[in-house]
């Protein structure tokens, strides 16, 4: 990989791709660029647009982030000095991403940011904590290690602030039963996966509650993937006193989804809380999906009648 | 007698089979799984699992109903969702109430619990296992004659019946004496095939996931078409290197993890999981090696083998080798892969057309 040019006087532009890394770290890396003086260009909230961009290139039987990744990464390739694209081997310590996140950097050097500088850096908290990842970022650009120091804290307050704003307004509106939603971070927190099921489960008057990754102390299990193993053990630790369904977001080809959801739904068949996976792609209609979550909103109506009658 | 099955690897499944009699066992495999056993795999997994883990199910079901009492799989250390096979292999078992007791081999110390279980004495053991090595060097001898003989052979068909001979009496013999014995008489037995040496076959290198490059029935039986098209091959998953890399063995090991890592390092900096390093690595040393070509095998999905696709793709640009790019699932047909290949086949004929002439008008000019 080339070599990335030092950071000039000049006002230079660092890409960031709206994908993966930002959601996993919210709030972290704009903060951190632009307090060590290069401007970020994170790409436009990902839309259909992103997704016609990402057909032309990207690979047919990739997950839908990772061809949202593609088309993000499209986007902005041209209109910056250089893309970030981050190595993201692990996010959470004694735990391994994605193996898909492992080869980002890579790939997107293969065909999308072909010939282009890209900034890529180890993510490995087994390694090294994120603290470190960032010294050695800065070190890559030529930064003052005082600039660098001084950039982190800020960006590290700033996804706290950005974590806690997130677990605010993903919290239940209302207290009493609420049902869960579930994904990896990249899925749910990202508009054009979420959206629309959010609204349509408000609209049928849902208290929905988004789960949070925010918190790191997550015990070990044999589930070694960071954010499968956060989601597992949240759903082994709630209740069903305290959430009336769980429902989660998936995407079609995710490898991690497609083992873990035989495993969720064994967790909670035996606390007996009714749990849906809805799985998108780019052909998902909004009809169908709407149509699934009616059903099932009003499937476990009719179960608590059935059961306050009796 | 009491049974075990393990998953098939293709004719390396002769090799494993026979290191079992040590453990008081007899090996309920083939070395190809049968469409009953995918059959059954299909209705019982989660219709997103990958092939290879749908595979797996069938067999130990199919097994289980014809009241095999053990089964034995690989542990995987890895990221990809091997990891998570067993625990899901025995959860679908049990909800099928199937009485089959599954144990996993593999980065579990010195005296795994599989072994701890039967319990063998250590010289049976060690010998069964020296056995088994034997076996996958025999293996390899009779699949290079294969690769080699099959695209010159003046009747098709020849090669095959050939190779199943020899299979079958390397599955039979039951001391390394009777297998040294057959390693030395393999050569003479392909030599006897009738050929065209006048034939110059195309070369084209298999890459990509385990279960699908050695499973003849999951790959529909690529090498054969391949070879019938007037093709060698060679598969790059072979076993002894495997295990070698496994054990961190660097002796006998022409391809160590080391080697092929640094092979790959200008594409891909971290091996994804699964063998994506190697595809990337056995690529570009096929390029240096003036292959025609190679043939990426993976199933629908595979999280390693998808995301090295556009790194194998830009290597094919660099080095100036063709890769065609196949992934399998349940309803891949057969002749669906035979069109492709052949396709492929005829692109690989007429660019060696292209550079012969073109190299015919250098040497006038």
């Amino acid at each position: 990989m080339r070599k990335p040019r030092p950071f000039s006087e000049k006002a230079f532009k660092i890409g960031i791709p709206r994908s993966f890394f930002y959601y996993i770290y919210p709030g972290l890396w704009e903060t951190f660029f632009r307090e060590i003086g290069i401007e970020p260009v994170v790409s436009r909230p990902s839309s259909r647009k992103t997704l016609e961009l990402a057909a032309f290139i990207t690979e047919a039987e990739h997950c839908l982030p990772n061809k949202l990744f593609d088309g993000h990464l499209a986007e902005i390739v041209d209109k910056v000095d250089m893309v970030f694209v981050p190595r993201l081997l692990s996010s959470l310590k004694g735990h391994i991403s994605c193996p898909k996140l492992s080869t980002l950097p890579d790939a997107a050097l293969a065909e999308v940011a072909r010939e282009r500088d890209v900034l890529c850096v180890d993510i490995n908290e087994n390694v090294r904590p994120l603290s470190k990842t960032l010294l050695e970022l800065g070190r890559k650009l030529s930064i003052g290690k005082r600039t660098v120091r001084s950039a982190i804290e800020n960006a590290m307050r700033a996804m706290k602030d950005r974590e806690a704003e997130l677990d605010q307004r993903n919290k239940a509106k209302t207290k009493g039963k609420r049902f869960l939603i579930v994904g990896h971070p990249y899925t749910m927190h990202d508009a054009f996966f979420s959206e629309s099921i959010l609204r349509k489960l408000e609209s049928l008057n849902v208290n929905i509650e988004l789960m949070s990754f925010a918190n790191n102390d997550v015990p070990e299990s044999f589930i070694r993937w960071c954010t499968s193993n956060k989601m597992y053990h949240k759903l082994t630790t709630i209740s069903k006193g305290e959430y009336a369904g769980v429902i989660q977001i998936s995407s079609f080809n995710c490898g991690c989804d497609s083992m873990m959801i035989e495993i969720f739904r064994n967790i909670l068949k035996e606390k007996s809380i009714p749990y849906m996976v809805i799985i998108l792609d780019e052909h998902t209609a909004q009809a169908g999906t709407d149509t699934r979550l009616e059903a099932f909103v009003d499937s476990l109506e009719w179960q608590d009648d059935s059961s306050s009658v009796s | 007698m009491t049974h075990l099955v393990f998953p098939n690897l293709g004719n390396y499944t002769i090799a494993l089979a026979s290191d079992l009699s040590c453990l008081g066992l007899e090996a309920w495999v083939s070395t190809a799984t049968s469409p009953e056993a995918m059959k059954l795999g299909i209705e019982a997994a989660p219709e997103s699992a990958c092939l290879p883990f749908k595979a797996h199910l069938g067999l130990f079901i199919e097994a289980a109903n014809a009241g095999v009492e053990y089964a034995l799989m690989v542990n995987s250390i890895g990221a990809c969702r091997l990891r998570y096979y067993r625990y899901l292999l025995e959860k679908i078992l049990k909800d099928l109430g199937l009485k089959i007791h599954l144990f996993s081999l593999g980065y579990d110390g010195v005296k795994p619990p599989f072994i701890r279980y039967f319990d063998p004495d250590l010289l049976p053991f060690v010998k069964s296992t020296v056995l088994a090595f034997r076996k996958i060097k025999v293996i390899d001898i009779i699949e290079l004659k294969t690769w080699r003989t099959r695209p010159l052979e003046i009747s098709p068909g020849n090669t095959s019946r050939v190779m199943y001979e020899c299979l079958h009496e390397l599955n039979v013999s039951k001391t390394s004496k009777e297998t040294m014995a057959l390693s030395r008489a393999i050569p003479a037995r392909f030599s006897a095939i009738p050929v065209d040496k006048g034939r110059n076959p195309l070369k084209i290198g298999l890459i990509g996931e385990v279960s699908v490059l050695r499973d003849k029935f999951l790959n529909h039986n690529v090498e054969n078409i391949l070879g019938s098209l007037g093709v060698e091959v060679r598969n790059f998953f072979l076993l002894g290197a495997e295990i070698r890399n496994i054990f961190h063995i660097e002796l006998g090991n022409k391809n160590t993890r080391k080697y092929l890592a640094k092979l790959a390092r200008p594409y891909l900096k971290y091996g994804g999981g699964g063998h994506a390093l190697e595809s990337v690595a056995h690529t570009i040393r096929c390029a240096h090696e003036g292959y025609d070509g190679m043939v990426h095998l993976c199933p629908a999905g595979c999280m390693p083998e998808i995301s090295v696709r556009p790194i194998l793709r830009r290597v094919s640009l660099d080095m100036d080798i063709p890769v065609l790019q196949c992934s399998f699932d349940e309803h891949t047909s057969s002749g669906g892969v035979t069109t492709r290949l052949e396709a492929f086949v005829d692109v690989l004929l007429e660019r060696r057309k292209k550079k012969s002439g073109s190299e015919k008008v250098q040497k006038e000019a």
